[in-house]
């Protein structure tokens, strides 16, 4: 479970996110919110690489932001980034491994460990592929299972549906929603495919210009008429 | 409601078993070559190429820091050449004061040279790219500035180990390789050695995290690597690699001159190590032999070995615009394509 309590982010004279409160506490949770409501400053904020001016986090009741980068992920936090981080040169089995390398693992079961996560994304026969020789969708779903090794409690997944066909995001749904029973984490999910969120969140956050403009049950904010008219640009 | 795929011993056992596979066939291969290159070089050449072979295989083992650095990191160190010249001095230092056992002497050049290569990447912390690349040029410029003053340690008395008006003396050769023909094949084991260590880290933890630092320093923060530690644990290798190099030289020739070692053979090294290929072992052996035995090559057909610095140049532009794996890469590739042919035509 996230708790924001009244988290505030400056960069100079901007403010990315201003006094945000918000209990994130669902499996699957969305956030979303036009360009620049400051999505990607919370994930960050999250994961240690910025620095809140004020405010505080909590995660499962651990004080966060007493926590340095490698603390966090320690602890269990894993995200991913709009851009997809494959290493070319190494294989599959490889980039999931170097994730598991920098977190408490039992090192018996080390491979299979790896394997069960490549595995559940559907990339095992593909395992020692060469990162350069995989395509978009498997570069995702690599993304995805370097996310689920090493105890993760909660994932922060930065547009992992970006790029993909219909058919690659129906796989990926199904991949996102199977989380919880793979390794009981908690998810937060960035994303502009409003249909993805919608399928997959049944908690949503929505951002506008730094603040929270709608937080409750995806299909509630979804219908919002402030959301719609921020977020999906509808009338009136 | 979710469809899971419930993970499949057999599946998981076979994708291992076809890595560890993978990886022991490219390790393997990598040794064989440098056996029959270590058996066969001694038979075929004649004891001015022996003698240059052995140098140029004694760069290669420093060129290999630099793949290491550049190749799994994407850092650009101009002080390799230096650190060469660091382990050749500590070599000849021990050898000549202390009369240790060679072995001992390489080792200690290594320890050296890697302890100055972490300090010399203590920059990349904060730098990268051009300005990490001048930092440590001039770190080289400094070393030469040093070693013509101070030159090379000759058997002589004091801390510098310099002799004063009598004959220079060669540093001792290990008891196995006496002979220039043995010592090219005792090189050629070192090399083996080092490029071992170096594939070994690729293949373990230190190469995935130099590979995670490599793709961006934030996705490895978010990773949780510790990238102070695994850089300065790559310079530190690099370092060694090229004391180790720096040591093999001097048994190699018995002596080293200061002048040989300006800055200038820094930006050598390192444009031919990218010419040779940073992403794979052949591209030091390649770099090596650009270095040492092309101007050789030239000199025996009569042409002035300084033309090799324009054929560099031009090789470096191929490298960097249509080339971007090297020489060792285009070998690769070719190989590649040569097997898939001949499996083409061995199919019905």
């Amino acid at each position: 479970m996230i708790t924001l309590s009244a988290v505030t982010v400056q960069f100079g004279g901007v403010k990315a996110l201003t006094s945000l409160d918000a209990v994130l506490d669902h499996p699957v949770c969305g956030l979303i919110g036009p360009n620049g409501a400051g999505k990607t400053t919370l994930v960050n904020v999250l994961s240690g690489m910025v620095q809140p001016r004020s405010g505080r986090i909590e995660v499962d009741g651990t004080d966060f932001l007493a926590l340095t980068p490698k603390q966090r992920v320690r602890f269990g936090l894993r995200r991913s980034f709009q851009t997809e981080q494959v290493v070319e040169d190494l294989d599959v089995w490889s980039n999931v491994r170097a994730v598991l390398d920098h977190v408490p693992h039992d090192r018996r079961h080390a491979n299979a460990e790896v394997g069960r996560a490549i595995e559940y994304v559907g990339l095992i026969q593909a395992a020692t592929t060469p990162g350069a020789r995989l395509n978009l969708f498997q570069r995702r779903m690599v993304e995805v299972a370097k996310a689920l090794v090493g105890a993760p409690r909660l994932l922060l997944f930065d547009e992992p549906g970006a790029g993909l066909t219909e058919h690659e995001a129906l796989q990926l749904r199904r991949t996102l929603l199977g989380i919880r029973d793979f390794c009981g984490a908690q998810v937060l999910l960035i994303d502009h495919d409003v249909d993805l969120i919608r399928t997959t969140c049944t908690q949503t956050l929505v951002l506008d210009f730094g603040q929270r403009l709608a937080l409750g049950p995806t299909h509630e904010v979804l219908d919002d008429p402030a959301v719609r008219r921020a977020y999906l640009g509808a009338e009136e | 409601m979710t469809t899971l795929t419930l993970p499949s011993p057999v599946a998981l056992t076979t994708a291992l078993d076809r890595l560890r596979r993978d990886r022991l066939r490219s390790l393997l291969t990598m040794l064989g070559v440098l056996l029959v290159v270590g058996v066969a070089l001694p038979w075929l050449t004649n004891a001015y190429w022996t003698k240059t072979l052995t140098s140029a295989l004694a760069l290669s083992v420093a060129a290999a820091g630099i793949g290491l650095l550049y190749g799994q990191l994407g850092l650009v160190s101009l002080c390799q050449f230096a650190l060469l010249g660091i382990g050749g001095w500590v070599a000849l230092r021990m050898s000549h004061g202390w009369g240790l056992p060679f072995e001992m002497c390489v080792l200690a050049a290594g320890a050296v040279s890697a302890s100055v290569g972490m300090l010399a990447g203590l920059p990349a912390l904060r730098l990268k790219g051009l300005y990490l690349a001048l930092v440590t040029l001039m770190l080289a410029g400094g070393f030469q500035v040093v070693i013509t003053v101070i030159g090379f340690p000759d058997g002589g008395l004091g801390w510098l180990g310099r002799v004063e008006g009598s004959e220079r003396l060669l540093m001792t050769r290990p008891v196995v390789a006496g002979s220039d023909a043995a010592y090219l094949r005792y090189v050629v084991l070192w090399l083996a050695a080092v490029l071992t260590l170096i594939e070994l880290h690729r293949r373990t933890r230190a190469g995935r995290s130099w590979a995670l630092i490599r793709r961006g320093e934030a996705a490895a923060m978010g990773a949780g690597v510790n990238v102070l530690l695994y850089q300065t644990w790559a310079f530190g290798l690099a370092g060694f690699c090229a004391g180790v190099g720096g040591a093999l030289l001097a048994g190699g020739v018995g002596q080293l001159d200061g002048r040989a070692f300006g800055a200038s053979e820094s930006v050598m090294l390192f444009a031919l190590s990218v010419v040779g290929g940073v992403h794979h072992w052949l591209g030091a052996v390649i770099a090596g032999l650009l270095l040492r035995a092309v101007p050789s090559l030239l000199t025996d057909y009569n042409v002035n070995g300084f033309l090799a610095m324009i054929f560099f140049g031009a090789a470096l532009l191929h490298a960097l615009i249509t080339a971007q794996q090297g020489v060792a890469g285009q070998l690769l590739g070719l190989i590649a394509r040569l097997k898939a042919r001949f499996a083409g035509r061995a199919a019905p």
